[in-house]
């Protein structure tokens, strides 16, 4: 807890100034735009002790304007020596809670993830971002005050089997859980003049796991920085690092890049 | 017989009238705070006909919307491709041409819809006017409560809207 307390207190120092809900890490409360449909391509990694990455690609859809639907591919040298193809996940998020006024709002969604990897298990951590095979569900609400914007996440995930015959190890948990802190300020523009302004967010955000029962945890923090083009193109940057760390996993620091194009009214 | 024809061609000519009373709206989106918000809804609210163009204030969140001529227009769409886009509308201010409206017991009807004044309809009304609506899905949930939800009032042909002037 009190380790807790000092990672909010540093994520305060790292970035003073907190920003918009666009999260690099974590998904905030909202939703797109009904019709309009996301692509991202990213591109994750590590350096120590060897160079490896993950490459994936996602597709999102605005169903309705409170349901909303991810869908991703992965592939990466994480667990082999050469890039191979992992599998998918599908990710589903409704939202239940809108409090809106002119520039604030609080709101309230629930979510709910599955995946299917064909990766060996060699980690304790359970991921359904190209590692485990799986599900997760949880809930997120998000508080939007003009420049600034706080987004908290609690998630159950669990694993199971992997595919191509990799069962998790009977030492392992199969049950974890997920918490996330974020925030994000606006930096630029300081006035809005049209949409073709490039848009610079910054943001702060602690992503947490732990396999109850197991003594396994950890809590990392991830500094972004994001550019928006003319107001639908987007690029991500993000280091994670850990606070605190005992559970095994491929890497505690990782590099992100991430486009974003999006499409609106495409239906 | 001939003062039929007179009447009917007379009618005909202000229901096609009635079609161009309503010039332009001020609406005001909540929950609003990046320019790609703004956007989103920019295009969503671009996808209804009878819109001609849209001028956005980024900072108030205010979007002026000028009506194509001749094509009726339905604020319920409005307040829909708002929320469609994940936001809410905060208020709605239509500018109404009044020449060719003519009010009666606090109420006028335009393109098949009933709109009832509630409040400020004893001013002497001509030429372009603005007027607030009044009903849930055009103001926040607070303004609303201040109105006592004027929806319970629903005599009257069609979509039956209030608004203030």
């Amino acid at each position: 807890m009190k380790r807790f307390f000092f990672a909010v207190v540093l994520s305060g120092t790292i970035c003073p100034a907190f920003s918009q809900e666009l999260y690099v890490n974590t998904e905030p409360a909202s939703n797109m735009a009904t019709n309009s449909v996301g692509i991202r391509l990213e591109n994750q990694g590590y350096f120590n002790p060897v160079y490896k990455n993950r490459t994936s690609i996602e597709t999102m859809f605005g169903a309705s304007k409170d349901w909303m639907i991810h869908g991703t591919l992965y592939a990466s040298d994480y667990y082999h020596t050469q890039q191979h193809f992992e599998g998918g996940s599908a990710y589903a998020k409704y939202r239940f809670l809108s409090v809106d006024s002119v520039q604030s709002h609080f709101r309230g969604a629930v979510f709910a993830k599955v995946s299917a990897i064909n990766n060996p298990l060699p980690n304790q951590e359970v991921g359904l971002e190209g590692d485990n095979t799986g599900f997760q569900t949880g809930v997120v609400f998000t508080r939007l005050i003009h420049k600034l914007a706080l987004s908290a996440t609690a998630s159950y995930l669990h694993a199971f089997d992997n595919l191509g015959g990799y069962n998790l190890p009977s030492g392992n948990a199969r049950n974890a859980a997920g918490y996330t802190l974020s925030a994000g300020y606006l930096l630029f523009p300081k006035k809005y003049e049209n949409y073709n302004q490039v848009n610079v967010n910054v943001y702060a955000e602690l992503l947490g796991k732990a396999n109850p029962g197991y003594g396994q945890s950890y809590l990392d923090v991830a500094p972004a920085v994001q550019l928006i083009f003319n107001s639908f193109f987007r690029v991500d940057f993000s280091y994670r690092t850990p606070i605190y760390n005992n559970m095994v996993r491929t890497s505690a620091n990782v590099y992100l890049v991430r486009l974003e194009y999006n499409l609106f009214n495409v239906f | 017989m001939k003062t039929l024809k007179i009447f009917i061609v007379l009618f005909i000519t202000t229901i096609s009238a009635a079609n161009a009373q309503f010039i332009k709206a001020d609406l005001q989106v909540s929950g609003l705070t990046c320019s790609m918000c703004s956007k989103a809804t920019e295009k969503s609210l671009r996808t209804l006909n009878f819109i001609g163009d849209i001028k956005v204030d980024l900072n108030k969140n205010v979007f002026v919307i000028t009506f194509k001529k001749d094509v009726p227009v339905s604020l319920d769409q409005i307040s829909k491709k708002v929320q469609n886009a994940g936001f809410f509308v905060n208020s709605l201010k239509a500018t109404i041409d009044f020449d060719n409206i003519k009010l009666s017991n606090n109420t006028f009807n335009y393109a098949g819809d009933t709109y009832k004044v509630v409040s400020g309809g004893d001013k002497a009304l001509s030429g372009p006017v603005a007027v607030t609506l009044v009903d849930k899905g055009f103001l926040s949930s607070g303004a609303y409560k201040k109105y006592s939800g004027p929806d319970g009032d629903k005599a009257g042909t069609g979509r039956v809207y209030h608004i203030v002037i």
